[in-house]
C-alpha cells in the first residue's frame, strides 16, 4: 500500500558544505523515505543530523548558501526550485532549542504565526490553531507565554505550530535534547500519535534510543556526513559497531550482544526490556 | 532601571486597558502638544501634571507611575538645574530676592515639570497597553509588519535574555570574575567577560529564531492575515473626541489670552 505512493523525502547525491567550512557536513547522502513512515535518524553529534534536517525543508541551501551538490525532493518538488515558504507548507520543522524557536508572547499567537503568514482567513486561523492545541493535548497552555512554559510544553507548543500548517512530513531535530526523561517521553508519546493519526511522515533525530526504536518504521544511523546503514531498527542497531561509534545503544539489545557472544541464540533482537525478558526466560524452557 | 518599570505592561482589566491603543495615542498626543508647543510656565504643567494622576487611579497602575517619576525624578532634577544655572548665567548671578531671580527659577521648574508630565503620560500608556496590542495598532495605522514584529519580539526575549545574562555572570563569577571590584572604570571593565559570552549567544539566537520565522512561511504571503484585528468601538472614539475637544478649547483659551503661557 506504501510503496504505491511517491516517496516523501528522497535525497539523492546530496553534498553540502557550509560557508566558510573546510569539511563537507553531508557526503553523498542518499536517503528514501515513505510517505507515512516514522524515520528516526541517530548518529554522534557532529555527524550531520541537523544539516540533514535544514536540507529538507530548503533553509539549506536557500538560506545558508555555502556548495550544495545533488537534489532533495520533497512529495515531487525540488527543494532547489521552490523557496523555503512553500516548501515549508509541505515539511514541518521543529528545532532543538526549545525556547529560541517560540518568539510569539502567547501560544495561540504562536501557532498562528505560520497559517497569518499564509494569509488564511480568521475563522479558518481560530479553526486550525484550535484543532492543533486539541491534537497536541496543551488547550490549557492557550493564553500562557512560550518562555514561562516548561520545555516539553515548549516542544509541544512548537509541534503544535507545525502541525497548524498541515504539513505532509514532520521533521523533528532532537526535540528531546534538553529534556527530562518523564517529558521527553511525553513528547515522543504525542509525536508517535500524530503520526499515527494524521498519517504524517514523521522524521525524527533522536539519540534516546530506548524509547523510540521499537516505534520507528526504519532507523538511520549517520556518521562523519554519510549514511552509515539504514533499514529496520533491530537489524540495524545490533552490531557493535553502531556502538562503537558512539551510538547508545537500547540496554536490551546491549545485553542481547553479550549473550550473542557467548554463542546465545538470538533471532530477534529484542529492543524493549520485556522482549530481552521474554528472550532469556523462553530460552531457559528451552 | 527604575525609569524603564513604567513602561512594562501590567495586564488588568480597566476601562483604560480596554480602551484601544490608537485612542490612547490620540490622547498622549494631546497632552505633547499642550506641554511642549502651547504651555512654557510653570503653573499650567501643574495643572498638566495633575490632570495625568486621574488616568493612571482608573487604569490601577498608580503605584507603577510612581515608582517610574521617582526614577525620572532625578533626571528632572538635572534638568532643572542646569537650567536655573543656565538662566542665571545670562542674566549674572543676582540676589534671591530680586524678581530676576524669580524669572530664571520659574521657568527652569516648568522644564522640569513639562519632562515629568510627558514621562507620566508615557508610563501610563504602556502600562495599559500590551506590547501585542501597541504592534497591531502599528500595524493597522500602516507601519510595514517587520517593524511591529521587531518590537514584539524584544518585548518578548527580555525575560530570556535576563535569565541568560544570570547565569553567565554566575559562570563567570564561580570561575573567580569579582564584579564589584576596583573604582568606576574598572566596575565597567569587569562586565566584560559577562557581555561577551551574552552578545554571541544572542547572535546564535537569533539565527535560530529567523530559521524558525522561515520554517514557518514568513514572508510567504503579501497580504498577511491577523488572528486578532482592532476595532475602535464607540467608546475609542468618544474619548479620542473628547480629548481632542478639551485640547482645542484649551488651546483657543491659550490664543486669546484667558489662560496663562
Amino acid at each position: 500500500m506504501v510503496s504505491a505512493l511517491p516517496p516523501a523525502v528522497i535525497f539523492e547525491q546530496v553534498s553540502y558544505k557550509y560557508p566558510r567550512s573546510e569539511e563537507y557536513s553531508l557526503k553523498k547522502v542518499n536517503l528514501r523515505i515513505e510517505q507515512g513512515e516514522f524515520a528516526v535518524i541517530t548518529g554522534p553529534s557532529g555527524c550531520g543530523k541537523s544539516t540533514l534536517c535544514k536540507c529538507i525543508n530548503g533553509l539549506i541551501p536557500h538560506s545558508y548558501g555555502g556548495t550544495f551538490k545533488g537534489k532533495v525532493i520533497v512529495h515531487g518538488k525540488c527543494t532547489l526550485e521552490h523557496p523555503v515558504y512553500e516548501l515549508a507548507q509541505l515539511v514541518g520543522l521543529v528545532f532543538q532549542d526549545p525556547e529560541s524557536q517560540l518568539f510569539c508572547s502567547t501560544v495561540e499567537k504562536e501557532i498562528a504565526f505560520g497559517l497569518e503568514n499564509l494569509g488564511l482567513p480568521r475563522e479558518e486561523i481560530l479553526a486550525r490553531v484550535e484543532e492543533a492545541l486539541d491534537l497536541l493535548g496543551i488547550a490549557h497552555l492557550r493564553y500562557r507565554a512560550p518562555y514561562e512554559l516548561s520545555g516539553g510544553e515548549q516542544q509541544k507548543v512548537a509541534i503544535a505550530s507545525c502541525i497548524a500548517m498541515r504539513p505532509k512530513v514532520l521533521v523533528l531535530d532532537e526535540p528531546t535534547a534538553n529534556l527530562d526523561p518523564l517529558s521527553a517521553k511525553s513528547v515522543l508519546d504525542v509525536v508517535y500519535a500524530l503520526n499515527k493519526k494524521l498519517g504524517v511522515t514523521v522524521i525524527l533525530v533522536e539519540h534516546r534510543l530506548e524509547m523510540i526504536s521499537h516505534l520507528a518504521s526504519k532507523l538511520v544511523v549517520m556518521y562523519r556526513g554519510e549514511v552509515l546503514t539504514q533499514g529496520p531498527p533491530r537489524k540495524v542497531l545490533f552490531s557493535w559497531k553502531i556502538l562503537e561509534i558512539g551510538v547508545g545503544l537500547p540496554k536490551p539489545l546491549l545485553i542481547a550482544l553479550m549473550l550473542a557472544e557467548k554463542g546465545f541464540p538470538i533471532e530477534a533482537p529484542p529492543l524493549l526490556p520485556e522482549e530481552l525478558v521474554e528472550l532469556v526466560a523462553g530460552g531457559e524452557e528451552r | 532601571m527604575r525609569v524603564f518599570e513604567g513602561l512594562y505592561y501590567v495586564k488588568r482589566n480597566t476601562a483604560m486597558h480596554r480602551l484601544d491603543p490608537r485612542a490612547k495615542l490620540v490622547y498622549v498626543l494631546c497632552i505633547t502638544i499642550l506641554s511642549t508647543a502651547v504651555f512654557h510656565t510653570a503653573l499650567p504643567m501643574i495643572m498638566l501634571f495633575i490632570s495625568v494622576i486621574p488616568l493612571a487611579v482608573e487604569g490601577r497602575v498608580l503605584r507603577r507611575l510612581l515608582s517610574t517619576l521617582r526614577g525620572g525624578a532625578m533626571l528632572a532634577a538635572f534638568i532643572f538645574i542646569f537650567n536655573f544655572i543656565g538662566r542665571l548665567w545670562n542674566i549674572g548671578f543676582v540676589s534671591p530676592s530680586s524678581p530676576e531671580f524669580l524669572e530664571a527659577l520659574m521657568p527652569s521648574l516648568a522644564m522640569a515639570l513639562r519632562f515629568l508630565t510627558l514621562i507620566a503620560t508615557f508610563s501610563i500608556f504602556f502600562l495599559t497597553t500590551s506590547p501585542d496590542d501597541f504592534a497591531q495598532a502599528l500595524v493597522q495605522m500602516r507601519l510595514p509588519y517587520d517593524y511591529a514584529l521587531t518590537f514584539t519580539m524584544a518585548m518578548r526575549f527580555i525575560p530570556t535574555l535576563a535569565r541568560e545574562a544570570q547565569i553567565v555572570a554566575d559562570a563567570q563569577k564561580s570561575r573567580g570574575l569579582e564584579l564589584e571590584k576596583g573604582g568606576f572604570m574598572q566596575r565597567i571593565r569587569n562586565y566584560i567577560p559577562i557581555l561577551v559570552p551574552l552578545i554571541v549567544s544572542s547572535f546564535r539566537r537569533a539565527e535560530t529564531i529567523a530559521d524558525a520565522m522561515e520554517s514557518r512561511a514568513f514572508g510567504a504571503s503579501k497580504k498577511r492575515s491577523f488572528l486578532y484585528m482592532l476595532r475602535f468601538k464607540l467608546s475609542d472614539t468618544l474619548f479620542s473626541a473628547i480629548c481632542i475637544a478639551i485640547t482645542a478649547a484649551i488651546i483657543w483659551l491659550r490664543l486669546s489670552s484667558f489662560l496663562p503661557p
